[in-house]
């Protein structure tokens, strides 16, 4: 059947149908729903400064969204996430007093790497639930982030907010940037690595996979350690963004990294979720509030319309399927 | 056929290790498993007597038992969360939204009125998370983080904070104010805790909703099969763990005489802390309100410890958190691996 068909048209079939059942159609469109609304209720979303303000306001949390994805994407769930953040976030800003910024770069994705080893050394290899080991891990790691830094503080320069909160050229904000090449790396790592088959495989059929021969350990452990090191770049974006380094700054980002993956159509039992859907759904939640200011709206009601978005984008597909399939019945 | 694959699928989980029928074992294993974090509370008292002989007193015993009990009362509903193999993480914000609708309309209603539309908010943030998970099927986690921050929005839009200050006085009574049993002092919260949870266990063990909800936390699928109303019951347990929330709400703000919108924000990972140390398996099907008061206890003890030995906050927490990972190796290995 595949081979009559002529290769382009495969292609790009396949690329559908690949974010269909990736579910990020629906957190696609809701985001340009979103854009279009945002945009005509505050046109000045397209000047530089307000740009590089809601590309900041994002890109820690889409950031964060993704190394939520990777944990869920081998069916598991991160609780410590925002822990692991605060640890990354505070490692960063104290090292820049005393080593060079890459050097301390490098120690941050360090941290964030040696965090989601531990998690998922216990997971993969200890065989116990991610839920429960991560809720663990959320109360050590988020000690040690206070015992690094134990107030807001740190050493973060002006040099380091434009370089990674800043602009390249107008109209581009540099952590955009810095998004885009962490999204498409992952991208490029999930999609066309063996690696990151096997992670998709892992979620979706663990007996399969050992059948077939693979470390499903291995993968489960690597899918942590690689969460880890996405996230503590979540962290340095956020540290440099607010010129700041903040041992509670990882805590809000817990439930809205989880509801993220969750509007991205990921499924929580594993091998199902996109990048491109969690980046999106990130950029939609973390946008909500600041279209509510604009449009002169107590701004609390963010809390209010985020979550009627998840329920929404996640539960209608649902809802469709469930009255289609009662339709169905009906007619045969 | 399925009795030929049952020993198959076992098989390499018990190739290589120790076979299990030593005797010890087998008594351990037939110990209630809610002791096991009252035991482990009774050591760590005697570890604090070891340290410090004065902190084995009666009264040290209560007062960590009172900051127990008042965890451990946040705790019940998401004890039933788990034991249905969901997990509530709405308890923050049920409780403050409890509260705060509590002492807002203790004026108008009186407070008895306030108190049961207070436990009627819980029962419906209780029932819409149910009627979502059950029936649109969607993962308990997602639902319930939404509905906190759904909640969270309605806190800050509804209530105006300066108004809600004065605490009726039946709550202080059956909250912060002293009673004396048997000559010794305590806190009424602490009864009204133990009440509570005999009241639940017996409902938990021995009425038929209360079996059928580890039958649906354990097998649903088999549930479903054997004719349970899976989606009946999952939706009564979220409902009862909202009204039980929503209690605790009523309790904390009692006993601390403060409420604000983020009073909750502690009992988010707290709160499933206790369940998990109190024994109960976070995929569901096992778990006691019992062992839920044993790991507050555990908990309790843990920062009286802390406090005594002058560590601080922060050893605290990574002491929290050794405990858990103790206690999910202990037995928190899945049924899949």
């Amino acid at each position: 059947m595949s081979v009559a068909s002529p290769p382009v048209v495969r292609l790009q079939r396949t690329g559908m149908t690949r974010l269909r059942r990736e579910g990020a159609i629906a957190p696609i469109c809701a985001f340009v729903v979103f854009l279009l609304v945002y945009i005509v209720i505050n046109p000045e979303l397209l000047t530089r400064f307000q740009l590089q303000t809601a590309a900041n306001l994002v890109v820690p949390l889409a950031l964060v969204a993704l190394g939520q994805l990777l944990v869920v994407l081998v069916g598991g769930i991160d609780i410590s996430i925002g822990a692991v953040m605060s640890l990354c976030n505070v490692v960063f800003a104290t090292q820049l007093e005393n080593v060079p910024p890459p050097v301390a770069l490098l120690l941050a994705v360090g941290v964030g790497l040696a965090c989601g080893l531990f998690n998922g050394f216990l997971v993969a290899y200890g065989g116990l639930p991610a839920i429960a080991v991560t809720l663990a891990s959320a109360f050590i790691f988020g000690s040690l982030a206070r015992e690094v830094l134990d107030r807001p503080g740190g050493g973060v320069t002006k040099e380091i907010y434009l370089a990674t909160s800043g602009e390249l050229v107008p109209f581009l904000p540099v952590s955009l940037v810095w998004l885009s090449v962490v999204a498409v790396l992952l991208w490029l790592l999930l999609q066309r690595t063996a690696l990151g088959r096997h992670i998709y495989g892992v979620g979706s059929s663990m007996e399969s996979v050992r059948a077939a021969g693979i470390d499903a350990r291995l993968t489960k452990l690597l899918a942590f350690g690689l969460a880890g090191m996405v996230t503590s770049a979540g962290a340095v974006m956020l540290a440099a963004s607010t010129v700041t380094g903040d041992p509670r700054s990882g805590d809000a980002y817990l439930l809205s990294s989880i509801a993220a993956v969750a509007l991205a159509g990921a499924a929580f039992t594993g091998g199902r979720g996109s990048i491109i859907g969690t980046v999106l759904a990130a950029c939609t939640l973390g946008l909500i509030g600041n279209l509510l200011f604009f449009a002169g709206v107590n701004s609390y009601w963010q809390y209010v319309i985020s979550a009627l978005i998840i329920f929404t984008v996640v539960g209608l597909p649902v809802v469709w399927a469930r009255t289609t399939s009662a339709l169905k019945g009906i007619r045969s | 056929m399925t009795v030929r694959d049952a020993p198959a699928t076992h098989s390499p989980v018990a190739t290589g290790r120790p076979p299990r029928s030593t005797s010890v074992r087998h008594v351990a294993a037939r110990v209630p498993r809610s002791i096991w974090p009252l035991v482990a509370f009774l050591v760590l008292f005697g570890i604090g007597g070891l340290i410090r002989p004065n902190l084995v007193t009666i009264d040290s015993l209560i007062g960590t038992a009172t900051f127990a009990i008042i965890l451990a009362i946040a705790s019940f509903g998401q004890t039933v969360a788990v034991i249905q193999a969901g997990i509530d993480l709405s308890v923050p914000n049920t409780i403050a939204f409890s509260a705060l609708a509590f002492l807002g309309l203790a004026g108008p209603l009186g407070p008895t009125g306030a108190f049961v539309a207070a436990l009627l908010t819980g029962a419906v943030i209780g029932f819409l998370n149910g009627v979502v998970i059950a029936k649109l099927g969607l993962t308990p986690i997602v639902t319930t983080i939404a509905m906190n921050g759904l909640l969270f929005g309605v806190i800050l839009l509804v209530f105006n904070f300066s108004e809600l200050t004065a605490i009726p006085e039946f709550v202080i009574g059956i909250t912060s104010a002293k009673v004396s049993v048997f000559g010794l002092e305590m806190a009424a919260v602490l009864l009204l805790g133990l009440a509570l949870m005999g009241v639940l266990q017996l409902v938990l063990s021995f009425t038929g909703w209360g079996r059928s909800l580890f039958v649906v936390g354990s097998a649903a699928e088999a549930a479903r099969l054997g004719g349970l109303p899976v989606d009946r019951i999952r939706v009564v347990g979220y409902v009862v763990s909202g009204v039980l929330a929503a209690f605790a709400g009523i309790v904390i703000v009692g006993y601390y005489q403060q409420a604000s919108a983020t009073m909750g924000a502690s009992y988010l990972l707290s709160s499933v802390a206790a369940v998990v140390i109190g024994g109960a398996s976070i995929f569901g099907g096992r778990g006691s309100v019992v062992g839920t008061v044993g790991g507050a206890l555990v908990l309790a003890q843990v920062s009286t410890l802390v406090a005594v030995l002058n560590l601080g906050a922060n050893i605290q927490q990574l002491i929290y958190g050794v405990i858990i990972l103790l206690v999910v190796s202990l037995y928190g290995r899945s049924a899949t691996t």
